[in-house]
């Protein structure tokens, strides 16, 4: 059997607290530039957040061909298109930005009905200013076949829709915004049609307009939540400077991560989101375990000068920070490394997460408990269990 | 602390060992399962859609029409019942959205046309002044409507997308206006969202007896004014007896209409005429309910607007003891015979149903009421193949990662408190599988990610206590006393620490849909069971093992 080796076991003391001010200007600097970047070179968002399409496709033999994919997809009028490989040769993640319902849609819609329902069908837009679209039918046709044709563009035809009389056009009225929505499905429907022969379609998302701004909302609302609960927790436990403190340098690493996705241009999806409130969450874990060793030490050391204090607690939590920080690192590691495409970015954000994250809890949050001042006496009588562990202690030595 | 009495012991051990139970079914090979019983060898983890492939669409009604021609109908209403009730009006106008106005001719019949509006209808809302009176739906009625409709349109769906019954569609209501709609192992879903888009069509038409009366199911030449129309029933046995016959029909191209069915296929067919007596549009509503008097027998009633009441009236004084046909997509639901006019608006259908037939029934006619539109406005799709790749993905690196982990505990921690450590996330990711099971959670691709973070994460519990162990055995300390304070002391951390993070994993599942959800299921089952299986299960080793070794010196 082996004996434990002892990987993070540091003799000397760091005096931690005594570069706070190089880590103050370093941090600032980072999160001026990660805001900088967010509003200059902006976030790369994911079809979750901004809407779209996106198509991955695979050549049914041998490699996916870019140019001409991205010749044929841009020409079918369905606006900006974006192409890239994804996890190999053959397959193409194909990126069609989100539909505006615009009079080129129509169009297509048109195509799609030739296409799908039989040549000579005729699609133009309805009134300027409403989202209406109006079929005309090659030839007579019942109910049940006007419904069957109309369908086929991702249309729903009502009874009262239907053509009255000898007319072949019927139209179907919809909002402008209804309208964006239905041009996702006939966006999907035209590279369907353009690449179908040639490649496998394994897999399509399409977000339309009306969630993507949902989805931005209620994330910018989760992210607010969670660090207003966490400091809230906090606060509770310990005392407001420690939530403070916290706070401080939750914000520091979601900004900073946001810093990454804008320089590395990481899709910013969803995942990614997760991944960042995760990193808030994953900060905080590091940054309350020292803060409980400073309390601890706070209690027994009255009359220690404060920073003393805190370079104690982090030296003495040291080996536990670095020891945890390498288990969750390789653990992110391997789905970096083979997580697929799908987690990429979320691996990535988290691996760079685990790094700040241990960052933070030292040269933020303690830093920032010696800027606000934190005094041994402001600190709330130790609870019950506190008390017995102090006993036991007592007791022991 | 670390003397357990010997009950808990048994209880923690208990509870790890039900855990792996329940977790069990989910890692054993299906030939092995295939001799277990269904009960167990079926309470296994969901995969979701991106691992197992399949289709999931969010639909958005389109409510705000659905209304608007609900309160067309309800203006005609009014119109028949003012002029009935000979109030003198200029018109009655929709106002898009939520209520209609009736403009008086002379102030003074107010009273009088307020009497007639709740003749209609006396849940509405009045109000106005003078000469206009405003008419709308309380915001109750609103919601219930808007509930219906929504029932309505899971209805259509869940007939249309399940037709061939080889699907397991999961259609749910999400928030007021959106229905969800998941359809996993799904290839190709040109047909599938085809089908989204038709809505049912529901026709009344009386049957023509005196064809009928010949006693042929399908007679050699009908009348021109009749056609042959399959029966429900026909087609379900149709479908029973000769699935290729029932194939085909499907796949035609293009449809066949009933009489064709009827005369290739030979399913039992009616007779009726082709004239539409009332349509669907027409329809309000229908309901399963009980007769008032007779016992209470199950019955299903229904509710026309004001010109589907008088088409109904005219034809079925016309036709006393004849049958009316109620056709919905091309077959025969039900074929009643008329007992007395129906006039008035609202009728019901009588026979010997039970409970399930009538709501069956009720369903089936309020799935041809005017339906909604439904826009896809969220779409994900992913292939088999896809999804067997991200299940390899997920599988390897979770793999590696949990490996990894364990091995950097063994070297820092030597093979006993090493070997607890990890044993205990063992233990911890069965409980989160075993969890899941009970929950009847889906694992998706997010959600192995958050297994491979829980895997870091759960171990730093015992990294905290050994560390603190450490400290205490620095200080001088017997190796039992070092291990029971250590623990002590460590545990406030823990709980802060996993607490903090356990607010983040619940915001996110709260505020987080699809991929964060999935993730944050994991992340969130994974803490809580880790508390467990850190603290209470390795205490728990550490007891055994002190109380059976009782080492002189600890090798931590």
């Amino acid at each position: 059997m082996w004996k434990p080796v002892r990987l993070f076991a540091f003799k000397r003391k760091f005096d931690f607290l005594g570069q706070r001010r190089i880590a103050l200007i370093l941090s600032t600097l980072i999160n001026i530039v990660s805001i900088v970047g967010v509003f200059t070179i902006g976030l790369n968002f994911g079809i979750d957040f901004k809407g779209g399409i996106a198509i991955q496709a695979k050549a049914k033999d041998g490699k996916a061909e870019l140019d001409q994919l991205r010749n044929t997809v841009g020409a079918l009028g369905v606006g900006e298109v974006s192409l890239q490989e994804f996890g190999d040769p053959s397959t193409v993640l194909i990126r069609v930005q989100r539909q505006e319902g615009d009079n080129q849609c129509v169009a297509g819609a048109q195509r799609v009905m030739q296409k799908r329902a039989g040549p000579g069908w005729l699609v133009k837009p309805g009134a300027a200013g409403t989202g209406d679209v109006e079929f005309t039918a090659p030839a007579a046709l019942d109910g049940a076949n006007w419904r069957d044709a109309v369908s086929r563009v991702g249309l729903t035809l009502q009874e009262r829709q239907l053509p009255r009389g000898t007319t072949n056009t019927a139209k179907v009225d919809m909002s402008v915004e209804q309208r964006a929505e239905w041009c996702q499905q006939v966006a999907i429907k035209l590279v369907e049609d353009a690449i179908g022969t040639n490649y496998e379609l394994r897999g399509t998302e399409s977000v339309g307009p009306k969630i993507g701004d949902e989805l931005m909302r209620s994330g910018i609302w989760a992210v607010i939540a969670t660090m207003v609960a966490i400091a809230i927790y906090v606060w509770v436990r310990f005392e407001w400077q420690f939530a403070v403190g916290a706070l401080i340098a939750m914000l520091h690493d979601v900004i900073s991560t946001i810093g990454i996705f804008v320089l590395f241009q990481l899709d910013f999806s969803l995942t990614a989101l997760a991944a960042v409130l995760t990193i808030a969450g994953y900060s905080i874990n590091d940054t309350v375990v020292i803060f409980d060793r400073v309390r601890e030490n706070m209690r027994r050391y009255k009359k220690m000068p404060l920073l003393d204090l805190l370079n104690q607690s982090i030296n003495e939590t040291l080996s536990r920070t670095m020891m945890t920080s390498a288990t969750v690192f390789v653990a992110v590691g391997a789905l970096v490394l083979f997580g697929g495409p799908v987690l990429h970015s979320f691996s990535i954000a988290m691996l760079w997460g685990v790094i700040v994250g241990t960052y933070s809890s030292v040269w933020v949050a303690c830093a920032g408990l010696v800027y606000l001042g934190l005094r041994a006496d402001q600190l709330r009588p130790a609870d019950d269990k506190a008390d017995k562990a102090d006993k036991t202690e007592q007791a022991g030595a | 602390m670390l003397n357990l009495p010997r009950w808990q012991t048994i209880v923690i051990a208990g509870i790890t060992l039900l855990s792996a139970l329940f977790a069990l079914p989910n890692l054993l090979p299906s030939s092995v399962l295939d001799h277990m019983p269904h009960w167990y060898s079926s309470s296994r983890i969901n995969l979701g859609l991106d691992l197992r492939g399949g289709a999931h669409f969010l639909l958005e009604a389109d409510l705000r029409s659905v209304l608007n021609e609900r309160l067309t109908n309800l203006s005609d209403s009014m119109r028949a019942e003012l002029r009935k009730q000979q109030v003198p009006f200029k018109d009655v106008t929709v106002e898009p959205g939520r209520a209609l106005v009736v403009n008086l001719r002379d102030e003074s019949t107010r009273s009088k046309a307020i009497e007639a509006i709740r003749a209609v209808d006396p849940s509405l809302v009045i109000s106005g002044t003078g000469d206009t009176i405003r008419v709308a739906y309380s915001d109750q009625e609103m919601a219930k409507k808007k509930k219906e409709v929504i029932d309505q349109s899971i209805e259509i769906l869940r007939r249309r997308v399940d037709e061939t019954g080889t699907l397991e569609p999961t259609i749910t209501r999400q928030g007021d206006e959106r229905i969800l709609l998941q359809v996993p192992g799904i290839k190709d879903t040109t047909d599938l969202k085809r089908k989204i888009n038709q809505t049912a069509k529901l026709t009344f038409h009386l049957v023509n007896e005196d064809v009928a009366a010949t006693g042929q199911n399908i007679p050699q030449t009908v009348p021109p004014t009749t056609y042959l129309v399959p029966t429900r029933e026909g087609m379900q046995e149709l479908r029973r007896t000769n699935p290729k016959a029932w194939e085909d029909i499907q796949s035609a191209n293009p449809r066949l209409s009933p009489e064709q069915i009827c005369r290739r296929y030979q399913p039992q067919c009616l007779p009726v005429l082709k004239r539409v007596v009332v349509g669907g549009e027409d329809l309000d509503d229908s309901k399963a309910t009980f007769e008032q008097q007779q016992g209470g027998r199950p019955i299903i009633s229904f509710t026309f607007n004001s010109a589907g009441g008088r088409a109904f009236c005219a034809a079925t004084r016309a036709n006393i003891g004849k049958r009316l046909a109620i056709q919905l997509d091309g077959e025969i639901i039900s074929a009643p015979v008329v007992q007395s006019a129906i006039c008035g608006g609202s009728g019901i259908i009588t026979g010997s149903f039970t409970t399930q037939q009538t709501q069956e029934q009720s369903l089936l006619l309020r799935s041809g009421a005017l339906p909604a539109t439904l826009t896809i406005i969220q779409e994900s799709t992913v292939g088999a193949d896809l999804g067997a790749d991200a299940i390899q993905a997920g599988t390897v690196a979770a793999l590696v990662g949990t490996l990894l982990v364990a091995i950097f505990m063994f070297v820092a921690y030597g093979p006993v408190f090493g070997g607890f450590a990890n044993l205990a996330m063992l233990v911890n990711l069965l409980m989160v599988f075993a969890g899941m099971s009970i929950l009847g959670a889906s694992l998706t691709l997010p959600g192995i990610a958050g297994l491979v973070l829980t895997a870091g994460l759960a171990v730093d519990a015992n990294v905290l206590i050994y560390e603190r162990v450490r400290e205490e055995k620095a200080l001088g300390r017997s190796p039992f006393s070092s291990l029971a304070t250590g623990y002590e002391k460590a545990m406030s951390a823990i709980i802060d620490a996993n607490l903090t993070t356990l607010v983040a994993g619940v915001l996110l599942f709260g505020f987080g849909s699809g991929p964060i959800r999935g993730f944050a299921t994991t992340l969130t089952l994974g803490i809580i069971t880790s508390m467990f299986s850190s603290t209470i299960f390795t205490r728990m080793l550490l007891s055994v093992w002190v109380r059976w070794r009782r080492p002189s010196e600890l090798v931590i």
